[in-house]
């Protein structure tokens, strides 16, 4: 919004005076639009009272067939367990003596920070760093690996970290931070940059370095539920915990820790807890995005890793500067097709383009039947849409 | 053995709340915790 209005004037839009970002305002207008979320929440819950009882509190195994809530016992037949993760603290010098954020409380400010420092460099601290430099704050984002968003096709990572530097952002990778430090209300973040020691001064510190299930406390042990590393329960393809009669689901069996998983889990778990259907999840095809701008977003496997499963590939790679995209002013981009060699299935697709969130479901409805790149090479898309960029990619990789 | 429910869904986040909707449609008696606030984060 900041941004825009200050290109405004090339979009011919003439504003008088100082532009300002009002960060309380937005922060009510982001708290009014989640209690409307919640508030609809609460209205089903309420319409379905007759058979879904909630409870408010704490749940923790005392056995099996028990829960203890705080102030009385549950028993059940079967249960599921969806209560998430959360950000991880990983192992660095001194952070237990620093007052620092996470991607909870970071959306719970009341004054701008000045200089602010991200530890991490996947999703959560390349939505912030943004977020925050285009709100008007210093911002240093420090990646532990090579490439931002690990995982992910590196030559978009790359390019959106070069866009990230030319808004302003500093962003190392490679960066593993060693050690933070605390002067009153000053930070200091020691990262190791190019071989070399470097200190970062700020205000305010964001980690968002890793994730943990939130199941310190749940009891797990009294209810024979088996967790591995990072307090993740460990599941079966039907989403069954190492207990027959107790299922895991979303975030708190770790992997691909998306809502929209957490979402397909839940009614699957459901059917087979309550019907025994043996129903298996099937994540062949699971989107993701990662909301910066411009977007990244995927689907599938990348090039490296297509290789590396032994495919014969074509890959087709267009600039994300088209028609729409200068229209509205951001050409940045690139978009990437991954398909098998002989038949033209589509293995993946990868795009850093404004509103590539929107864009990638062409891909991953034509990948859900396994379907090819002609479906979405040959159909006819509408002009001028952002959508003749996901066209392009695919004609590339035919 | 009787318990008090056929399920139970421990959190209301946007993983549990359609499991605990999916189990009632399907005719289970359901109960749902919440620790904090619905809707996950």
């Amino acid at each position: 919004m900041h941004l825009v209005a200050r290109r405004a004037a090339d979009f011919g839009v003439e504003i008088e005076g100082n532009v300002r970002f009002n960060l309380p305002t937005a922060m009510r207008r982001k708290d009014a639009i989640v209690g409307g979320i919640v508030n609809g929440i609460y209205s089903a819950l309420d319409r379905r009272k007759e058979a879904i009882d909630f409870v408010r509190g704490e749940a923790r195994f005392v056995n099996e067939h028990e829960i203890d809530t705080g102030d009385r016992r549950i028993s059940f037949g079967k249960a599921i367990i969806a209560v998430g993760a959360r950000n991880a603290t990983p192992p660095i010098d001194g952070l237990a003596d620093v007052d620092y954020l996470t991607n909870r409380t970071a959306l719970q400010l009341s004054a701008l920070p000045g200089r602010l420092v991200i530890i991490g460099g996947g999703y959560i601290g390349i939505e912030f760093a943004q977020m925050y430099a285009r709100f008007g704050t210093q911002v240093t984002l420090l990646g532990r690996n090579r490439h931002l968003a690990p995982g992910e096709d590196s030559d978009l990572s790359d390019l959106l970290a070069d866009y990230l530097r030319e808004e302003g952002m500093v962003v190392h990778t490679s960066a593993p931070v060693v050690r933070v430090r605390q002067n009153g209300s000053e930070k200091t973040v020691t990262a190791r940059v190019d071989g070399q020691e470097t200190d970062f001064v700020c205000n305010a510190m964001l980690v968002a370095a890793g994730r943990v299930g939130n199941t310190d406390t749940l009891g797990l042990a009294q209810a024979g539920v088996e967790s591995g590393a990072q307090g993740f329960v460990t599941v079966d393809a039907g989403l069954q915990s190492s207990q027959p009669h107790i299922w895991a689901i979303g975030d708190v069996k770790g992997g691909l820790m998306f809502t929209h998983v957490a979402t397909y889990d839940g009614p699957l778990a459901a059917l087979n807890a309550v019907k025994g259907l043996g129903r298996t999840v099937d994540y062949r095809v699971v989107p993701r995005a990662i909301f910066s701008s411009p977007t990244l977003a995927a689907v599938g496997l990348t090039e490296v890793q297509a290789r590396e499963a032994g495919y014969e590939i074509k890959v087709g790679t267009v600039s994300a500067d088209g028609g729409r995209s200068k229209a509205i002013g951001d050409t940045r981009g690139r978009l990437k097709a991954v398909v098998k060699a002989d038949d033209g299935e589509i293995l993946g697709f990868h795009i850093l383009a404004p509103h590539g969130d929107d864009l990638l479901h062409e891909a991953v409805t034509a990948m859900y039947d396994h379907g090819g790149i002609d479906r979405i090479a040959k159909s006819i898309h509408v002009h001028p849409t952002l959508s003749e960029l996901v066209k392009s990619a695919a004609r590339a990789a035919r | 053995m009787n318990y008090d429910y056929d399920l139970l869904v421990i959190d209301a986040g946007q993983g549990g709340l359609p499991a605990a909707h999916m189990a009632a449609n399907l005719g289970a008696k359901v109960a749902l915790i919440e620790r904090d606030e619905v809707g996950g984060t």
